[in-house]
C-alpha cells in the first residue's frame, strides 16, 4: 500500500505521542529523579550512597550471578529441545504439542510458576516427600528458599525464550547445507558442530540476551523463592518506594541497574561479533 | 564394523536428544500441572497426589467478592489496555511496512524496547511520573503502564503479517481508486488479520498475568489478581490459592487455543516471541 508522507505523519502521531507522554517522560522523571538533592538541586550523592555501599553491590553482584547462571541453564536445556522441535519432531502433532507446551507457561502469571514450584520443591514437597518415602534423607531438605530455587524457577520462567528464539533461527537454516556436509563425509556430530551451531548462533545469543535482561529484572521470582535470605537489585528497588520511602535512591538503582545491563549486553554483543568476524 | 558402530553411536545420540528434550517438556508442564491437581484436593492443606476431589475451593475463590474483583479488574485492564495497544500498534506497523523514512528503524526498536527493558524500572518509572502529575495508584496509571507494555506485541505480530503479505492487491486497489482508508479496511485488514488477532491475544495476556509494573501502581482497593496472589502467597499458602491460580492456567490455556486456531500456535510463538532481528 502506498502511504503518503502526510497520511504517514498522521497515522504516527498518536503511536509517538503516547510513547513520548508514557514511556519517554516517565523514564526522564525517573533519571532526573536519580540526580534530585531532596530540596531540588542536582546532585551526584545518590550515586556515591548507592555506589559506595557494599550492601548494593553485594546485591547487584547476586544480581548478575543469579542471571548469568540462568542463561547457562535455559542455554543447555532450551537448544537440545529446540533443535529436537526443528529437526527431529517430524509429526505437526508433535511439533503442535511442543508450541502449546512452550507457550502455556508463558501465558501464566510468574506467581502462579513459582506457586507450583513450592508446592514441588518446599520441607513438605514433593521431593522432599519422595526421598523422605524411600528413605534416601531422614529430614526435609532446603531446596526452597535458596539461590539454587531462584535459578530453577528464573530458569523454569524463561526457558521457552529462549527455546523460541533458537527456533526461529534453526528453522531458516538452509537445510542443504548441512545435507552437503553429510555428503562429503561429516558425521551428525561433526555436521552439527562445523555446520548448523555456528548457523544458529545468532538464535543463542538473542536468547540470552533477553533471558540475562529478564532475569535481572525479575522482582516476583526471588522475592517468592527467596524467603528473605537472597537480596537481588529489583526487590531492593521496590523497598525504595514501598518501605523505606526513598525514591530517589530507588531511581538511582533502576538506573544503576538499566547501565550495568545494558553495558554487559553491549559487551557480549561485541565479543560475539568479534568471533563471528574471525570465523568469518 | 566401524560403519556399524558409528550408526549406532549416531542412532544414541538421536536418542538422547530426544529424551534430553522430552524431559524439558515435562519440566516445563510439571508445575502448572502440579497446580491444577491440587486444586481440587479435599484436604485443607496442599496435598500432591490430590486426596479426592471436590470444588470446594472454587467456590471459596468465587464466593469471595476481593478475588472476583481482582479478576474483573484485571480482565478489564487487559481489554482496556489490548484496545489502546491496537489503536496505537496497527497504524504503527502499518508505516513501518510500507513507508521507509528517515529514523523509522530507530523509531520501531523505540517502540519495541519495553519487550527487553526490565519491567521492574517501567512499574518505577510510571509511578514517580504518574506522582508528579497526580494520578499515581489509580486505573489509569495502571493503564497507561500496561498499554507501553504490550503495544510492543501488536506492533510486531501486524508487522509479521504486513511483511509477509502481497503487497499487490493493495496497489490494485488504490490504481482503481480506492482512498488509503479503504484500500485498509477492504484490503489490508482482512488478510493481516490473524496476524492482529494474535497479537491482540499476546497483548491480552501480557497485561493479564503482569505483577511488576502493576505493584508499583496498586492499592489495597486496586489490586489485579497477579498482584493479589502476589500479597495472598506471602501469607497464605493453601488450596484457595490453587484455585485461584488453577483459574488463571485455564484462561492460558483458552488463550493458547484460540491463537492456534487463528494463525496457529507454531508461527505465532516464533513471531511473536522470537527477537526480530530485521
Amino acid at each position: 500500500m502506498r502511504i503518503t508522507s502526510t497520511n504517514a505523519a498522521f497515522l504516527m502521531l498518536g503511536p509517538v505521542a503516547f510513547f513520548v507522554l508514557f514511556f519517554l517522560a516517565p523514564f526522564s522523571v525517573l533519571v532526573g529523579e536519580s540526580f534530585m538533592r531532596p530540596d531540588g538541586g542536582w546532585t551526584l550523592a545518590n550515586y556515591t550512597a548507592v555506589l559506595g555501599d557494599a550492601y548494593y553491590w553485594g546485591a547487584l553482584l547476586n544480581t548478575l550471578l543469579i542471571a548469568f547462571w540462568v542463561s547457562v541453564v535455559c542455554f543447555l536445556l532450551g537448544y537440545p529441545l529446540a533443535y529436537y522441535t526443528i529437526f527431529h519432531a517430524r509429526s505437526v502433532w508433535v511439533r503442535r504439542l511442543i508450541y502449546v507446551l512452550l507457550v502455556t507457561p508463558l501465558f501464566t502469571s510468574n506467581i502462579v510458576r513459582a506457586f507450583g514450584w513450592i508446592v514441588i520443591l518446599g520441607r513438605r514437597g514433593i521431593v522432599n516427600e519422595s526421598l523422605l518415602s524411600i528413605g534416601l534423607i531422614e529430614t526435609p531438605l532446603d531446596i526452597l528458599y535458596s539461590k539454587l530455587s531462584i535459578i530453577t524457577g528464573l530458569a523454569y520462567i524463561l526457558l521457552p525464550v529462549m527455546v523460541l528464539s533458537v527456533c526461529s533461527v534453526l528453522q531458516g537454516v538452509d537445510r542443504s547445507l548441512i545435507e552437503a556436509a553429510r555428503d562429503l563425509g561429516a558425521r551428525p556430530s561433526r555436521a552439527f558442530l562445523a555446520v548448523t551451531f555456528p548457523l544458529s548462533l545468532p538464535g543463542v545469543v538473542a536468547g540470552s540476551i533477553i533471558v540475562f535482561a529478564l532475569s535481572v529484572s525479575a522482582y516476583v521470582i526471588p522475592s517468592i523463592l527467596s524467603g528473605g535470605r537472597e537480596m537481588v537489585t529489583p526487590i531492593l528497588i521496590f523497598q525504595q518506594y514501598t518501605a523505606t520511602f526513598r525514591p530517589d535512591i530507588g531511581a538511582t538503582l533502576s538506573v544503576v541497574l538499566l547501565a550495568v545491563t545494558l553495558l554487559l549486553i553491549g559487551a557480549y554483543l561485541l565479543i560475539f561479533e568479534r568471533r563471528v568476524r574471525m570465523a568469518g | 564394523m566401524r560403519n556399524m558402530q558409528q550408526r549406532i553411536a549416531d542412532r544414541l545420540g538421536r536418542l538422547l536428544i530426544a529424551g534430553i528434550s522430552w524431559v524439558v517438556v515435562a519440566y516445563l508442564a510439571l508445575p502448572l500441572i502440579v497446580v491444577v491437581a491440587i486444586s481440587f484436593t479435599t484436604t485443607e492443606y496442599l496435598r500432591f497426589p490430590p486426596q479426592g476431589a471436590t470444588f470446594r475451593w472454587y467456590w471459596r475463590f468465587i464466593s469471595d467478592p476481593t478475588f472476583v474483583e481482582a479478576f474483573v479488574l484485571s480482565g478489564g485492564l487487559a481489554a482496556a489496555a489490548t484496545a489502546a495497544a491496537l489503536l496505537l500498534g496497527i497504524p504503527a506497523a502499518l508505516v513501518f511496512a510500507r513507508k521507509r523514512f528517515p529514523g523509522s528503524a530507530a523509531l520501531s526498536a523505540a517502540f519495541l524496547s519495553p519487550l527487553v527493558l526490565p519491567t521492574i524500572v517501567l512499574g518505577a518509572a510510571i509511578l514517580q511520573y504518574a506522582s508528579a502529575l497526580g494520578f499515581a495508584r489509580s486505573f489509569w496509571a495502571l493503564f497507561a503502564g500496561h498499554v507501553v507494555l504490550v503495544t510492543p506485541y501488536v506492533i510486531r505480530t501486524t508487522l509479521a503479517s504486513l511483511s509477509g503479505m502481497e503487497t499487490t492487491t493493495e496497489e490494485a486497489a488504490q490504481d482503481l481508486g480506492a482512498t488509503p482508508a479503504e484500500t485498509f479496511f477492504l484490503v489490508t485488514l482482512p488478510q493481516i488479520k490473524p496476524g492482529v488477532i494474535a497479537g491482540a491475544l499476546f497483548a491480552f495476556i501480557n497485561s493479564w498475568i503482569n505483577v511488576e509494573v502493576s505493584i508499583f501502581n496498586s492499592t489495597a482497593q486496586l489490586e489485579t489478581i497477579p498482584v493479589k496472589l502476589f500479597n495472598y502467597i506471602q501469607f497464605n499458602i493453601d488450596p484457595t490459592l490453587a484455585a485461584v491460580s488453577a483459574a488463571t492456567i485455564y484462561i492460558a490455556i483458552i488463550a493458547v487455543v484460540a491463537i492456534d486456531l487463528s494463525v496457529g500456535i507454531e508461527k505465532a510463538a516464533i513471531n511473536t516471541t522470537a527477537d526480530t532481528r530485521n
